[in-house]
């Protein structure tokens, strides 16, 4: 496999903006000063290539705890491609991926709203992505939920994506969003991102109900990795 | 020449926000001397410990931060192609660990002491490279951490003479004791926001 080796600097157009309002962590956990500038070397283009081994895939169905122990909601599918920058499949790649259950609450002992759990639903699972850089999750669809002391901002259904690819500077955090829903255009998060072209690829895709077959519907998500290739290949 | 594709653009960045997984995490994710957690330690090398504490804005804990630790073997080879060395480099080292912080903000990784090495730059200082995630931060914090052993190796390093003087020794951990298995622990605290003569330097990805 072909490895990236240009990592031209993120655009922060397209990159969440902080602080945050009603969101106090954004203001005390970010530093005040700039971040000083390094050249690239070999200690920031490489890193693990194969993380498989520590952080241990297998656990991609969210929406089955056990056989006959299904969650509550309504059962989906979230796949897609990992590329890099040039469009090329980023190949074992670990995905990481948590959310709330339908009622909007995280098996989390931090999450302690008065929603309903579900027996049922942890909410975290992890995969690899494949030769053609795929990944997929079936799970079932979060709820939104209120973000405390926030004055009345609910965080729309979304789900939390950690990405880990065959290098530090391929590292991912992001959160993946529903189509159409209302809550989206309110969200802080999600318009932290100044770039509107940005922000709209936070949101999945509709898989048309035509296209699918079985009990999960679907939703398409790439997800796009820093990374280029100074030498385009022949 | 064209490229497969026309070029995309990383996808943007969020927080982990307040409820990522403790299940994610296993015994043995913070240990760099491991294949796997439940490995036994195959690294050849020195062992040591890097511990510290994440704090934030007014020099409260950082509670539930990740931290994600990537270093060079004990020979200063990576293994990884962009290493021009590493089919050489250790194959019993691997190099990446996870840890998280307590309610005290406390974190801990067990690894071996980093070897120097020479690259486009000069002369590398053994160095730790950390990335800090959390919630309320919207990106990766990257930096990277120094052993005070290496004076010499310290104040030529091109990256941490790319710092004012005066904010160097933010970055370098110093000696803490023996840990539990006897071997040396390096500590320092990791100020994600504060006064320009406190505040961690973090480096521009
Ligand atoms: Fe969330």
């Amino acid at each position: 496999m072909q490895h990236p080796d240009r990592f031209d600097p993120l655009d922060p157009a397209t990159q969440p903006v902080v602080p945050i309002p009603g969101y106090p962590n954004t203001q005390r956990r970010n530093p005040a000063r700039a971040p000083f500038r390094r050249v690239l070397t070999r200690t920031e283009l490489t890193g693990p290539l194969d993380l498989s081994q520590k952080l241990r895939p297998g656990d991609d169905n969210l929406a089955m705890l056990a056989p006959g122990r299904a969650a509550q909601g309504q059962l989906i599918h979230v796949g897609g491609r990992v590329l890099d920058e040039d469009g090329r499949p980023v190949a074992g790649a670990i995905v990481e991926l948590w959310q709330a259950n339908a009622g909007g609450r995280y098996f989390h002992p931090i999450d302690q709203r008065d929603a309903p759990l579900d027996p049922n639903f942890i909410g975290n699972g992890r995969t690899r992505s494949d030769a053609q850089g795929r990944y997929g999750f079936f799970t079932i669809k979060p709820g939104a939920y209120p973000v405390p002391d926030s004055g009345r901002w609910w965080r729309p259904p979304h789900i939390h994506i950690s990405v880990l690819g065959p290098g530090s500077l391929m590292r991912l955090v992001t959160q993946m969003y529903f189509p159409g829903d209302p809550l989206n255009g309110l969200d802080r998060i999600l318009n932290s991102v100044p770039d509107l072209a940005a922000r709209a690829r936070c949101i999945a895709a509709s898989v048309l109900p035509t296209e699918i077959a079985g009990d999960w519907l679907g939703y398409t998500h790439d997800l796009v990795l820093r990374g280029r290739h100074a030498t385009p290949p022949l | 020449m064209s490229r497969p594709n026309a070029p995309l653009v990383p996808t943007a960045w969020a927080t982990i926000g307040p409820f990522f997984p403790n299940t994610f995490f296993r015994e043995g994710d913070n240990d760099l001397t491991r294949m796997a957690p439940d490995a036994p330690p195959t690294a050849q090398g020195a062992p040591m410990w890097l511990t510290g504490r994440v704090l934030q804005e007014g020099g409260g804990p950082c509670v539930n931060a990740v931290l994600e630790a990537w270093q060079a073997d004990a020979a200063g080879r990576f293994r990884h192609p962009r290493d021009p060395d590493w089919q050489q480099a250790d194959p019993g080292f691997h190099g990446w660990g996870r840890a998280w912080t307590d309610a005290e903000g406390r974190f801990a990784f067990r690894t071996i002491i980093p070897g120097a090495y020479r690259d486009a730059t000069g002369p590398r200082a053994p160095h730790i490279n950390l990335a800090i995630i959390g919630s309320g931060i919207m990106g990766r914090l990257a930096t990277t951490i120094f052993l005070p052993a290496f004076a010499e190796a310290n104040a030529a390093d091109p990256v941490l003479a790319s710092l004012p003087e005066a904010l160097r020794p933010l970055l370098v951990a110093q000696p803490d004791g023996l840990a539990e298995d006897g071997a040396p622990r390096f500590s320092l605290d990791l100020l994600l926001r504060g006064d320009a003569a406190t505040e961690t330097p973090f480096f521009e990805d």
